[in-house]
């Protein structure tokens, strides 16, 4: 609303049509400018992804026909798969394939798409059950520890996020399962099978989701807690507000919490790559059916064309996820929304 | 011949009058007690590391330890504290000592080896795309992205399972992860000092790129990779168990920490302890790691 009124008013009445207007906020300049930006990351990460696994001694026909077939097979094979063609021409195919929306077949046979759309909403849902149970965790924390700082409350917060940057994910999950599953019999430790009901979905995503969530609850807290007491001791505005008489907890919510929540979501955006690599772990850890358990099964059989696929679609997620912390940053920023000068 | 002038006079013309100094807020107890506090947040972590790294490397110089991959089945599953056994032994009869320095031996090996990889390429890297801006920077601030972008983890699993496991493997593989991060902070930090007037004194005094760049950027931007490496050796010490741990990082026999919780983890009801001793060294090491980095940083300033 508040962005339709801005581009309206910038432009000069009557002069242009809309996309010339549109074209002149500089919030959506912005967004076009990541975009194109996106553009070359995205077709380095396919690029890479396919040097890697060429360059790797990885014999796909071999893995795929097994240890007792014959080398004439493994030719025809190779040769069926276009394996004996040169680097550019392999690598030019899977582009266009790619671009097309498949990503191949994998050696089991299936389809790469439909073992994605099979694995990976579950990995999606644990990720943001983590993702957004810690973040709600981690801005109590922080404005409570924030509100006086090295108080109890603030000591006690940097022991917790200490901890639990501190701890290994492998060894905070047994942990974990040895608690809350084994000794306590809260939760269950999924093996294979989430449930049907979504209560017994969630209640199966907890303690995997706690294993990820922990970690990010300490990076978070550490990082707004920081940001928090820098602004409370630096910034005029704070200064302003409370010799208004605002009262303590409304300046360091309604004030200082906007504010840092940009430094939050930015971090947010760019860690988004790092869960990927702890959900493999926690999800083989806990038997979850998700992408990174699948994931590490197709690097053990040697299954290039998954790898390709999940690696590149875990790529795709993070650039994504840089592309929404920037856009959420150009539409909550007035400074950027506006195109002011003086940030 | 004027007469001397009484020695207070002559002080207080010789040095200007300073103002009184405000009233301190702060008391000489409270001032020593802070001072106190600051120099243990520096020196307790790392007192711990210097324990930990003397232990891994000089002890078994020192003294010699049993066996860390062969053991005596007869006295397996001892207890800690049991002669000859600090520390206990495995369900084979390996002393559980012995492979927790061995194995500590190899995460610091792997974790400070991959550092320095990935701050020389790193660093390099994000000097080069800070200091000569434009279409550089372009360029290398998109290759940076890519890696970025591109799991780290993953790649890790991938070179290690294709390459097969070995200590050199994990290391390449672990670079993939240190380098873009490691490029990113020196890029930001050398942004942030191309714009300080020194800067522009040294370029307008005709002082060469390549000596602007290890004169002036790389003592400046030292603290900020000091501080951000220990952090990140913390991360790979971390990163280099899970790799054991899913059977891709240091081959068994050979002891390392992620090994033994792996194994660990599978006789937890019969013998808690082995998996107990590695997973309290390693979240030891890492806190250690973290309070050094933090205590730095409040000492060096750094954002």
């Amino acid at each position: 609303m508040a962005l339709v009124q801005q581009v309206q008013l910038q432009s000069a009445p009557g002069a242009g049509n809309r996309a010339r207007r549109a074209a002149g906020s500089p919030a959506l300049r912005l967004v076009g400018r990541r975009l194109l930006a996106a553009i070359p990351v995205l077709w380095g990460v396919t690029f890479l992804t396919y040097v890697v696994m060429s360059a790797l001694p990885n014999d796909t026909a071999q893995a795929a026909l097994g240890l007792k077939a014959t080398p004439a097979q493994v030719a025809a094979l190779n040769h069926a798969l276009g394996l004996d063609q040169p680097f550019w021409v392999r690598y030019w195919r899977w582009l266009v394939q790619v671009l097309h929306g498949n990503l191949g077949t994998s050696i089991t046979g299936q389809s790469v798409n439909s073992e994605l759309a099979q694995h990976l909403p579950t990995t999606l849902i644990l990720l943001a059950y983590a993702l957004v149970v810690s973040l709600l965790l981690a801005i109590i924390v922080a404005v409570l520890a924030a509100r006086r700082p090295n108080g109890i409350a603030d000591r006690i917060s940097l022991a917790i996020s200490m901890l639990g940057l501190s701890i290994a994910p492998y060894v905070l999950a047994f942990i974990l399962i040895i608690v809350f599953a084994v000794k306590l019999g809260w939760f269950p430790v999924v093996s294979g099978s989430l449930g049907n009901t979504p209560l017994s979905y969630f209640k199966a995503l907890t303690l995997p989701a706690a294993s990820i969530g922990f970690p990010l609850f300490a990076v978070y807290t550490r990082l707004l807690r920081a940001d928090l007491v820098e602004q409370m001791q630096r910034e005029d505005y704070i200064t302003t507000a409370k010799a208004k008489g605002v009262s303590p907890w409304r300046v360091l919510i309604k004030h200082a919490l906007r504010n840092s929540m940009f430094t939050l979501i930015t971090v947010v955006g760019l860690n988004l790559g790092t869960l990927v690599g702890a959900a493999a772990i926690i999800e083989t850890l806990f038997s979850v059916p998700g992408i990174g358990y699948f994931l590490l099964n197709s690097i053990s059989n040697h299954d290039v064309p998954t790898i390709e696929g999940i690696v590149l679609v875990f790529a795709l997620i993070t650039v994504l996820g840089n592309l929404l912390a920037d856009l959420a940053y150009a539409v909550l920023d007035p400074r950027i929304r506006y195109g002011s000068t003086t940030s | 011949m004027a007469a001397p002038l009484p020695e207070p006079a002559l002080a207080s013309v010789l040095a200007p009058q300073s103002p009184p100094g405000l009233p301190s807020l702060v008391t000489s107890r409270q001032l020593r007690s802070q001072r106190l506090g600051r120099a243990l947040r520096l020196w307790i972590p790392a007192g711990v590391l210097i324990f930990l790294l003397a232990m891994c490397f000089l002890w078994p110089l020192v003294y010699q330890l049993p066996s860390p991959t062969n053991g005596d089945i007869l006295v397996a599953s001892e207890p800690p504290f049991s002669p000859g056994h600090i520390l206990g032994t495995d369900q084979v009869g390996v002393d559980i000592f012995s492979q927790i320095v061995y194995g500590g031996q190899e995460a610091f090996e792997v974790a400070i080896a991959t550092t320095i990889i990935g701050l020389v390429v790193g660093s390099a890297i994000g000097i080069t795309a800070g200091y000569f801006g434009r279409w550089v920077d372009a360029v290398l601030s998109r290759v940076l992205d890519v890696l970025i972008a591109f799991p780290a983890l993953v790649l890790a699993l991938v070179i290690a399972q294709g390459l097969g496991p070995s200590k050199f493997h994990l290391i390449l593989a672990l670079s993939a992860f240190a380098i873009p991060t490691v490029g990113r902070v020196t890029r930001g930090s050398t942004l942030v000092l191309r714009s300080q007037p020194f800067m522009t004194a040294a370029r307008l005094a005709g002082t060469r790129g390549w000596r602007i760049i290890v004169r002036h950027i790389v003592p400046n931007i030292m603290p900020t990779l000091v501080t951000f490496s220990l952090l990140g050796i913390g991360i790979l010490i971390i990163l280099e168990g899970a790799l054991d741990y899913l059977g891709y990082g240091t081959p068994p026999p050979n002891p390392s920490w992620g090994n033994m919780i792996a194994t660990g983890q599978t006789v937890m009801t019969a013998q808690p302890e082995y998996v107990l001793i590695p997973s309290i060294f390693l979240l030891v090491t890492v806190i250690a790691l973290n309070m050094l980095g933090d205590a730095l940083r409040e000492r060096w300033g750094v954002q």
